[in-house]
């Protein structure tokens, strides 16, 4: 079975329909998605399609010296449901306040150059793609002793905008996303261990099943190491933290403490300030090929692009939405978006059309250093510990503060890899005033080998000290 | 908007065709309204629930489960999602019947508000966010607060092949309240939260006293010290207690885990785990709580399940698949997130039942502790047994007393070990039911409450 080929111009003929004064702007989504989950190596069920497909209608009224700002959102496209959202979008305005007087919407503006954001292959034949791609992740399991898949599932989300707002803006363009979950499990043999477990989450814009293939043998060798891994000592050491858990941290802080948002309640950094080591240099980028949120346009319509956030360890910028920019008398970043970063206690959190856009990260990307490779980090360090995954580091975004349980890490001595360890936990403040321990400040060495996970790409990071909670001495 | 039992002939027509061609087949349709105040220091947001409806069929299709799902009740577009499910029924190629035993449940049932938010319209609702405010604004040094009122009422159907019919109204309100402090680029901020079943009758402690103390507790935490790091005595107050519930013996003993081989606790089932004064449930029935409902996804009757039992290991939650595998009933705990959501064994309300100690026998009995409080988030470890606890903050307990304030903390440990190092349960004279939202892995989140008494245990805790 393959999508709706069309291009979707649901925000042209729902735009169409509005008899309203501006400013407004609407979204027009439909979102399909394609979902095998796994029970052990067998697939268990096959869900698809899952089809929504609906627009979100926002507009301005003045408020006395501040914007009543209104949003519904909708499936139903009859005049009746379109007035009906209408009528729901200007009493919502007429109890909402933001403080500015009036917005700048955009207005179209050149298209960036061709973005690696929709997965062709998948986009024609969805179900046979899933299906390749999980025989692809399979296949190395397969004759494999001792380990194992347990439970997983390969999501694939086919998606079309478009967007039109009373600026006299008219784009369209889709993307696709997969999201895979896999728990691989290890067991057997002699010691008469119990079995151990790695867990691998990821985000991208494309299927990449070579990728995933390759990365079996790692994910069987943590599984594995899992099961006689000891607690790490307590105290402050120097720790790696590789791509996949940087993910889980920095987009989290830097993408709501850089942003508009942030600065409306005092709590973004101040252009300028030093929040990093001199060799931390963090920009935004809005068209990174596969990031997990890349695309031509941000979700209000603009152009996406790179804004530098640190440059040199000091504050070089903030990210803005055309409504949060509006408050600081300032232009959009391109940098609206209305999906949440990972986990969301909103299930449709991952529907556009049923969200107001505040301004985002897109992909976090962390300026490779001249730290080597990560065996070089890891000789760099000489003793401490390679952090491979946490539980949930679930980052503050106000404090910026982070922790989490080591799920599976290694001791480095001597400047060499060591025994595997677990349980215990690491954590501290991503960013911190000027002089206060951060990671961000501690950042001893930063890798060369950039790797895109989700919402971040980044290199490995030796951060010296950081705070690990574990076996007493 | 329609309701979803306004479409329910045209819904059923298509399952009808289904059960024709498909061993079973069953639906869930949903459509949900609500409306969401948002205040802070420098906007107010007014916010109304997406008019979002939609339907979920599951067929057997003679060797697995397939499911497809739309948001438009048009004939047209449910026969794309029917043909679809027509079209793998037949290449399904097996001939197994389907496992378990489908539900027959039939009956109607609502859940309101005594007083709910929605009657003090929106600005009603406003005012009391902004009274709200106010009441933590005027403490000294609090630079900004956020405030969240929300009610939501979500309309579910279920019908299925074996002639079940479920159908439940249950509204929901969930009040939030952070003050923020801020000093020299510190950040200091607690949370006040309450949500269940029902409405603006469940915020009698949301008054003037309660929120300035939160707020002066935000402030307080900017002069917190440092956690402590390593092995030490845990107190756990009850909301982190319910945490541990959830994510150590709830997650754990989710059957669809044990089905897969992916659960430490499937093979020590029935086996002593803890001290006698220990017993754990997940109780979907339990009045007003946040994670209670009528009957649950695959439409079973809610119900409560002991988990562990004076403690005893004694049972788990299941769905009809792995109760029919592993010989057991099922429990109702068949949750969807959504119309787009597989289903999945889920917990409902789980909480740790009242003990005998006193807090302060509890506070006595510990040399160099912790208490935790105010908990963030966990995260379950189903295959190794660990579990992840973070909080907003704590006190230290020295020499039977309790003493600093400290800042955020994560909890480590396993969790068959914290259970034997258990060496108190508060008591209590009822449960409190936090609200929640639990996924399933790293998706699929939904309601989910939970609930406890101060607990003393053994642990590693480190900042964070």
């Amino acid at each position: 079975m393959s999508a709706k080929a069309a291009p979707s111009d649901m925000a042209f003929r729902v735009a169409d329909r509005l008899r309203t004064d501006g400013p407004w702007d609407v979204i027009g989504e439909r979102s399909t998605r394609f979902e095998v989950h796994l029970q052990g190596a067998a697939i268990e069920l096959e869900r698809g399609p899952i089809t929504v497909e609906g627009y979100g209608v926002r507009l301005f009224r003045p408020r006395g010296d501040k914007l009543g700002t209104g949003f519904q959102g909708s499936t139903d496209t009859s005049p009746e449901g379109v007035r009906a959202v209408l009528e729901d979008a200007e009493a919502t305005a007429r109890h909402s306040e933001f403080p500015a007087r009036t917005v700048e919407l955009p207005s179209g503006g050149r298209a960036p150059a061709e973005v690696l954001s929709v997965d062709r292959g998948l986009w024609s034949d969805p179900v046979g793609s899933i299906r390749a791609y999980v025989d692809a992740l399979l296949r190395p399991f397969e004759g494999r002793k001792g380990a194992v898949p347990s439970f997983g599932s390969v999501k694939a989300t086919l998606t079309e905008l478009s967007f039109a707002n009373s600026a006299g803006l008219k784009v369209s363009f889709p993307c696709t996303r997969v999201d895979l979950e896999l728990a691989v499990k290890a067991f057997g043999g002699p010691e008469g261990a119990p079995p151990g477990e790695f867990w691998v989450t990821h985000t991208a814009g494309r299927l990449e099943p070579e990728s995933a293939a390759r990365s079996v043998e790692a994910w069987c060798r943590h599984a594995a190491d899992v099961r006689h891994a000891v607690t790490p000592p307590t105290g402050d050491q120097a720790v790696i933290l590789p791509p996949p858990v940087l993910t889980d941290i920095l987009p989290h802080v830097l993408g709501f403490q850089f942003t508009g948002v942030a600065r409306l309640r005092r709590i973004a950094p101040k252009l300028g300030a030093a929040v990093a080591a001199d060799r931390v240099t963090i920009r935004d980028e809005g068209t990174y090929p596969w990031g997990a949120r890349s695309a031509p346009y941000d979700d209000e319509g603009a152009p996406r692009g790179t804004h530098a956030l640190i440059e040199r360890g000091s504050v070089a910028g903030l990210l803005y939405d055309s409504l949060y920019a509006s408050a600081f008398a300032t232009g959009s970043t391109g940098s609206a978006t209305r999906t949440t970063l990972g986990p969301s206690v909103d299930s449709f959190g991952d529907l556009r059309f049923t969200q107001r856009s505040g301004p985002g990260g897109s992909t976090i990307v962390v300026a490779p250093g001249d730290g080597g490779t990560t065996d070089e980090l890891v000789e760099a360090a000489g003793e401490g510990i390679l952090v491979t995954q946490l539980g949930w580091a679930n980052p503050n975004p106000i404090s910026g503060s982070f922790g989490g349980e080591i799920r599976i890490g290694y001791r480095i001595r001597g400047g060499k890899i060591a025994e595997p360890v677990r349980g215990g936990t690491i954590g501290g403040a991503v960013l911190a005033p000027p002089g206060a321990p951060s990671m961000l400040a501690n950042a001893e060495a930063i890798g060369r080998d950039l790797e895109l996970c989700g919402y971040l790409a980044a290199p490995a990071i030796l951060v010296r000290p950081l705070s690990v909670a574990g076996s007493s001495p | 908007m329609t309701t979803v039992a306004d479409h329910e002939g045209g819904l059923d027509q298509a399952l009808q065709r289904l059960g024709r061609k498909a061993r079973f087949a069953e639906l869930m349709a949903e459509s949900r309204t609500g409306d969401r105040v948002s205040v802070d220091t420098s906007s107010t947001t007014f916010a109304s629930e997406p008019r979002l409806r939609g339907v979920v069929f599951r067929v057997w299709t003679g060797r697995q489960w397939a499911e497809a799902s739309t948001s438009e009740f048009g004939p047209a577009e449910l026969d794309v999602v029917v043909s679809r499910l027509e079209s793998e029924s037949e290449r399904g190629g097996g001939n197994a019947p389907p496992p378990g035993e489908p539900a027959t449940t039939r009956g109607s049932w609502t859940a309101v508000a005594k007083r709910s938010l929605r009657d003090l319209g929106p600005e009603g609702s406003i005012s009391l966010a902004k009274d709200i405010r106010g009441w933590a604004a005027a403490v000294q040094g609090i630079s900004m607060v956020h405030v969240v009122l929300d009610w939501g009422q979500s309309e579910r159907l279920y019908l299925n092949s074996a002639g079940a019919r479920c159908h439940q109204r249950i509204e929901r309100t969930h009040a939030i309240v952070v003050p923020i402090a801020m000093e020299n680029g510190r950040v200091g901020f607690e949370r006040w939260g309450v949500g269940g079943i029902g409405g603006l009758e469940l915020l009698p402690e949301l008054t003037e006293p309660t929120i300035r103390k939160t707020a002066a507790a935000s402030k307080e935490l900017l002069g917190a010290k440092a956690p402590p790091s390593g092995e030490t005595d845990v107190l756990l107050e009850p909301g982190v207690t319910g945490i541990f519930a959830h994510e150590s013996f709830g997650h754990g003993t989710e059957a669809d885990q044990f089905v897969r081989n992916r659960s430490y606790l499937k093979p020590i089932l029935g086996q002593v785990v803890g001290p006698e004064y220990l017993s754990i449930v997940d109780d979907g029935t339990f009045p007003g709580g946040w994670g209670s409902f009528f009957c649950d996804d695959e439409g079973h009757l809610a119900h409560k399940t002991p988990l562990i039992d004076h403690g005893r290991f004694v049972g788990a939650l299941h769905d009809r698949e792995t109760a029919a595998v592993l010989g057991a009933k099922a429990t109702a705990n068949t949750r969807r997130s959504d119309f787009r959501s597989r289903a999945f064994v889920r917990m409902t309300n789980t909480y740790v039942a009242p003990g005998d100690r006193t807090l302060e026998e509890l506070v006595a009995d510990v040399q160099d502790g912790v208490l935790l409080e105010q908990w963030m988030s966990g995260i379950e470890d189903p295959l190794g047994g660990q579990m992840q606890i973070k909080v907003q903050k704590g006190h230290r307990i020295e020499h039977g007393r309790i003493t600093d304030l400290v800042g955020a903390m994560a909890l480590s440990g396993k969790v068959l070990d914290f259970l034997k190092a258990i060496r108190g349960v508060g008591r209590a004279d009822r449960i409190v039911i936090e609200p929640g939202f639990c996924g399933k892995g790293h998706s699929d989140p939904l309601p989910a409450g939970t609930g406890g008494v101060h607990l003393l245990s053994r642990a590693i805790v480190g900042p964070a």
